[in-house]
């Protein structure tokens, strides 16, 4: 059965990038949210397993949802693509529980690989 | 974006290779000053030619120019300007932690505006699958009256400026800068026939 997956991105594109480079069956089950409030409800309200998760956002950023999940106390495996590529962002993201950081514009080998890594596939 | 008149997908998707260029701009920014950059959404606009002067000398307290040309193919090219506030010249000093008698304020001005200008440019050139190469930035100093002139004896015609609000947080520190870049029709053409193409990709 495809996860549950929701992508949070303040641009369409980008958010289009992601749902491009998911595996066609998994395509279905996709939420989309376009800042953090959004997508914290969304979290809040429906389970959701895997999120790709920006960080750049106006109003609550991607910072600001990976707290919320963690106050929440949600179980969401977090992919975080950012084009803030600062190592210290990457450590910062990964110190609030995401579990990989991929850089911005995303590329489908990679998104696959973490995937693989975190036995989504 | 009105002069610019791109759809919302165009203005979608060059705020991202914009955000994007920003990112990696930063990320060299934070090495050189070897500390964190706070990064926020760019926000960008589009300013018709006879208009830059008059949105310029509106920010009273300018304190700065640097100016750096670049050039890529298919008619890509500009002149780029990272304007400077006078309350953030003393910030900078700080920031970048020079003694006094290393380099003058002037050089670092050059300094941070290069790294700024051309890891931005370079990105943003490689995601519209260009390449650029760069005139030596040019400090404008009194820039009140010089900045007039510098403007109208550009190497091209440019019709329309593109201007990125770049607020940049340093830890204790933040300063604000406008990256500006001044390009001419036969560039903006190109650039919104390849964020046609981009946005066909998807």
């Amino acid at each position: 059965m495809s996860p549950s997956v929701l992508i949070c991105d303040d641009s369409n594109m980008a958010r289009k990038q992601v749902l491009r480079s998911l595996p066609e069956e998994w395509k279905d089950s996709v939420q989309i949210a376009c800042n953090g409030a959004e997508a914290l409800t969304i979290l809040r309200d429906n389970s959701i397993e895997i999120l790709f998760l920006d960080l750049t956002m106006p109003g609550i950023d991607g910072i600001g949802v990976l707290q919320g999940i963690q106050k929440l106390n949600l179980n969401c495996s977090v992919f975080v693509i950012s084009a803030d590529i600062q190592p210290e962002m990457q450590s910062k993201v990964k110190a609030l529980g995401a579990k990989e950081f991929m850089r911005k514009p995303v590329q489908t080998d990679a998104l696959l690989n973490n995937l693989q890594q975190h036995g989504f596939l | 974006m009105n002069e610019f008149h791109l759809t919302e997908d165009q203005q979608d998707c060059l705020q991202e290779l914009i955000n994007i260029a920003m990112g990696q701009a930063s990320d060299q920014l934070a090495r050189y000053l070897n500390t964190f950059v706070y990064l926020k959404v760019p926000s960008i606009e589009s300013v018709a030619a006879e208009d830059l002067m008059k949105t310029l000398s509106q920010q009273k307290n300018t304190m700065a120019v640097v100016s750096q040309g670049f050039f890529g193919f298919e008619g890509i090219r500009g002149e780029a300007l990272l304007v400077y506030q006078e309350e953030d010249s003393g910030r900078i000093a700080d920031l970048l932690g020079y003694e006094p008698d290393e380099l003058s304020q002037d050089e670092q001005l050059i300094d941070i505006s290069s790294i700024l200008t051309t890891t931005f440019l370079n990105v943003f050139a490689q995601q519209i699958n260009n390449q650029l190469s760069y005139n030596a930035p040019k400090l404008l100093p009194n820039v009140q009256e010089i900045l007039s002139e510098h403007l109208q004896q550009m190497p091209f015609t440019w019709d329309l400026a593109l201007k990125v609000n770049i607020n940049y947080q340093v830890t204790d520190y933040s300063f604000n800068c406008n990256m500006i870049l001044l390009i001419p029709e036969t560039a903006i053409t190109n650039i919104k026939h390849v964020l046609d193409r981009i946005l066909e990709e998807y």
